[in-house]
């Protein structure tokens, strides 16, 4: 996994970034369009897979993957024990009311930052998997 | 007084706050974290005393709601004989932190802040089992000494002897433990309460208890748990195992108050019990049989702990017995009596170990003149064990042979005669052991490791003849100890009569018995000794104990060796079946087969059948495939062929899942391949042919049927989950997207529960292969 393919390097160079925003953008419409934070956590994995394949191991092992998940894990138990601090059961969501200046009226699901967990111990895990386990073919 | 209402619980909990406290600054206080143990240990003590002298007549309670739902509340009431208990284990918890701060050698901070963590931890559960007014919370400090004394015992863990006798006393007394509360739970469900004090004091529900089918059960269960924990027999043999343990501990968990959390057990429950001929008929035997065995081996030992342990044994049979009896009214004096001194003497054993680094009285002899203050102590400690005039364990033994002689249950009964004779005898060989402690340990000629022995410092000395000052001053006052124990014993109305001058009658004429017996059985100790050799070694509990155990580990062994062969094919099979297995009840306990499906042939479209043809070529291929990557790929092509058919379905988020999927699963494939072994395909036996064909058969089967009756349109009207979320999934959740609200949201805990799962096994992905590139 050295990653000595120009092909797939010239390929990659666009198709890693444009697969990473269409993982946001499906993140971000999940609640109402197709998505949310498990797939949006596959593709952005499959973009790090990319990027893996093209680059080499020892790039894409320079981000900490292992401890992806456990934040995510921790965004998301916080958001659910939020609920219940404040007297209502566990994983009760709500929805928050927003006036922006420009867009106007947002709405805002907590879900969406248990989403935000989900996505991460998603693409973590993943990546976590696949980086050790490339690294084992490397030796 | 709300003071008073916290005094309970914070007697019970700053032990383990201390505790926490010592394991955690133990390493920057260093030798001063000993200090801290005994000033902790003396609050709690202070604390009981202020409660005894303060609340005389109306016991302090405090509730507090635990679980209100099992009705399990977190209860504490200091009754008398609570408060008795109490104040016995946090007093002479106090002496022997004070002995421990001069015996413990120099250890690391870091081990001494562990040693006074656990003994702390200890104290504190203990002083919960003594206060506890709910059994559930009584069980929970229960298994809590449990657990801290297999720490303590185990301290000097580089011994392999102290890891043995530490699993011992765990397997015997935590077994105990939860045999016991299986008992505790029975009489809970058929009382309605918790609550020691209603049990025992209302007389509605010991006869609902009584009537009930649950009274056996639950009288064995109960006892169970405190015979092994009072070490009685057959379940004698951890005690002596666990002398391994530092001095100390020895003194204070299997002298002075552990192995008495049994005996205590048994007085808080002669209320509820006592009425059965079944507790007598158990507790009377037991106790005499260990009463009399404890002391016969307490001669016969060479190991100063030993002796000690063995005899310690035997008092606590005597215990048994009493209560067995139901004539628990000197239980306060009996037991006070035998803390005293039979602390003094391990003290004392600590000490002469110290001196000279050997605890084999063979080897000892003439330490009286090198050591004459803890000489003095250990007389005083033994006359008060061989019950001679006037120490205190001459009261206990008078009271003893009054109850037998006087006592409600055995006056007049045929058995009256065989159970004096046994005690008669039991209480003379344990006089002879105490006399051959202090002959063989400080008379004589002095022993090549006698020569070299000094003094110890008062630091050691000091809490022996403290005990042992004891035991002869409430022995001297015995009209203020009769008014002491009357009113700490667990039945304060029951008389008991003390006298420094002893009434002339028939348990004095037993006494004298005794020591006549006693002098006789010392002076042919040797022939006694001989006896050992009689005894086949079946009869052996220790050795069928350890039998079994042996047992449950090659048991367990030979089941995960065979069910966790490291073949992955044997993995998957063992999950399909379970799944198939467990699909397959569900459909059958739910009435439900293919005869329910209805199928609607016109609604078929040629692409359907078109897409369900290429899925069942691409599936043989998979089976067919020569090579691992042939079946991989062939594996992809299924997966995105599926995809196409929520295409048809209309289900753009599954879609999307499916795809994605599909795509990272077949990177993963190719990563791993290299790893994988030689594909192989031939080879297998028919029989493993045909097992795996069944296998998938059901599988098959299993998952056509569920899909089948899922979209059956006549079950789809009667349970039609889908228009249920879909209905609520924007009103109540903010979403149209209803796949995504179902996970975020309806099902969130779910969810959560499988990204943990997701997480933990990408954590260890990660450790195992790290550990595994790491050691070549």
């Amino acid at each position: 996994m050295r990653g000595d393919s120009p092909i797939l390097r010239t390929v990659a160079r666009f198709a890693v970034p444009l697969t990473v925003w269409v993982s946001i953008v499906i993140f971000l419409q999940g609640h109402n369009l197709p998505g949310g934070g498990f797939i949006a956590g596959v593709m952005a994995a499959a973009a790090g897979a990319m990027y893996l394949l093209a680059f080499g191991v020892a790039n894409a092992a320079l981000i900490p993957w292992w401890k992806v998940p456990v934040v995510g894990l921790l965004i998301s138990v916080l958001t659910g024990a939020g609920a219940f601090l404040m007297g209502r059961s566990y994983m009760d969501h709500d929805i928050w009311h927003f006036h922006l200046p420009i867009v106007g009226e947002y709405e805002l699901p907590t879900a969406t930052f248990f989403d935000l967990g989900v996505y991460l111990i998603v693409l973590g895990t993943l990546m976590t998997i696949f980086v050790e386990m490339a690294q084992e073919e490397g030796r | 007084m709300p003071e008073v209402d916290l005094l309970l619980p914070s007697i019970v909990f700053a032990p383990f706050l201390a505790a926490g406290l010592a394991l955690g600054v133990g390493r920057f206080f260093g030798k001063r974290t000993g200090f801290l143990m005994v000033l902790a240990a003396a609050a709690s003590f202070l604390q009981c005393l202020q409660l005894a002298v303060g609340t005389v007549g109306a016991p302090v309670t405090f509730v507090h709601e635990w679980i209100p739902g099992l009705r399990v509340a977190l209860s504490f009431r200091a009754d008398p004989y609570g408060l008795f208990f109490a104040l016995l284990i946090s007093g002479i918890g106090t002496l022997v932190g004070i002995y421990a701060l001069g015996y413990m050698p120099a250890l690391a901070p870091r081990r001494l802040g562990q040693f006074c963590a656990a003994l702390l931890a200890f104290v504190g559960a203990m002083l919960g089992v003594g206060l506890a007014d709910d059994l559930i919370l009584l069980f929970v400090f229960w298994e809590a000494t449990s657990v801290t004394s297999f720490i303590l015992i185990g301290f000097w863990y580089e011994q392999e002897e102290a890891c043995k006798g530490a699993w011992t006393a765990l397997q015997v007394t935590a077994l105990g433990g939860m045999v016991m509360l299986a008992g505790f739970i029975l009489v809970g469900l058929t009382c309605g309460t918790y609550s020691l004090h209603q049990l025992t004091q209302s007389r509605d529900l010991q006869a609902r208890l009584l009537e009930s089918h649950a009274f056996l059960p639950a009288l064995l269960l109960i006892l169970a748990g405190a015979l092994t924990k009072s070490a009685q027999w057959p379940f004698h043999f951890w005690l002596p195992r666990a002398m391994v343990a530092p001095t100390p501990v020895s003194t204070y968990l299997h002298a002075a108050t552990m192995v008495k959390a049994g005996v205590f057990l048994l007085g808080r429950m002669l209320p509820l019990f006592g009425a059965a001929w079944l507790w007598t008929a158990v507790l009377v035997p037991i106790g005499l049989v260990t009463f009399l065995l404890g002391a016969y081996q307490a001669l016969t030992a060479t190991d100063l702990k030993a002796i000690l342990a063995r005899s310690t044994v035997s008092t606590l049979g005597l215990f048994t017995a009493i209560y067995g009896l139901a004539t628990p009214e000197q239980d306060a004096l009996g037991i006070f009596a035998h803390a005293t001194y039979k602390g003094a003497l391990f003290l004392i054993a600590g000490i002469v170990e110290h001196a000279t680094h050997t605890r084999d009285i063979r080897r000892l002899g003439g330490l009286r003149r090198r050591m004459p203050v803890t000489f003095a102590v250990a007389v005083v400690a033994a006359l008060s064990m061989a019950g001679v005039y006037p120490t205190l364990g001459f009261h206990a033994k008078e009271a003893l042979y009054e109850s037998l002689l006087h006592g409600p249950r055995l006056a007049g009964s045929a058995w009256q005669g065989a159970v004096i004779a046994v005690s008669v005898a039991a209480n003379a060989l344990i006089f002879a052991a105490a006399a051959r402690f202090v002959s063989g340990v400080f008379l004589g000629a002095p022993s090549e490791h006698a020569a070299h022995a000094r003094e110890a410092g008062p630091v050691l000395w000091g809490p022996p003849a403290l005990l042992a000052g004891l035991a002869l001053g409430m022995g001297l006052a015995a009209p203020t100890t009769e008014r002491m124990v009357g009113a700490l014993s667990s039945h304060p109305d029951a008389a008991l009569h003390l006298s420094l001058a002893p009434a002339i009658g028939g348990p004095l004429l037993l006494s004298g018995a005794t020591f006549c017996l006693g002098i006789l059985f010392f002076r042919a100790r040797g022939g006694l000794d001989a006896l050992r050799r009689w005894r086949p070694a079946w009869l052996s509990t220790e050795r069928t104990w350890d039998a079994a155990m042996a047992g449950v580990v090659g048991g367990a062994t030979a089941f995960s060796s065979h069910w966790q062969s490291g073949s992955l094919r044997w993995y998957l099979s063992g999950t399909l079946m379970f799944t198939v297995g467990l699909s397959g009840l569900a459909l059958w306990s739910g009435g439900l087969s293919l005869r329910d499906v209805v199928v609607r042939f016109e609604e078929m479209q040629w692409y359907g059948v078109a897409l369900c043809a290429m899925l069942t070529a691409s599936a043989v291929m998979v089976v067919r495939s020569r090579t691992r990557i042939g079946a991989a790929l062939a594996l992809t092509a299924n997966g995105f062929l599926t995809s196409l058919l929520f295409v048809v379905y209309r289900s753009p988020d599954i879609l999307l899942t499916q795809i994605l999927i599909e795509s990272v699963s077949t990177i993963f494939i190719l990563l791993v391949l290299y790893f994988m072994p030689p594909f192989r395909v031939e080879g297998f036996s028919a029989m493993r042919k045909a097992f795996h064909v069944a296998i998938s058969l059901a599988v098959g089967l299993c998952l056509f049927t569920f899909i089948m009756l899922s979209t059956s349109p006549t079950l789809r009207e009667a349970h039609n989950l889908a228009a249920d979320y879909l209905s609520r999934s924007l009103a109540d959740a903010g979403g149209a997207n209803a796949v995504n609200v179902i996970i975020v949201d309806f099902r969130a805990i779910d969810t959560n529960a499988e990204i943990t799962v997701l997480m933990v096994v990408g954590l260890l992905v990660y450790g195992l292969l790290r550990s595994r590139r790491r050691s070549p």
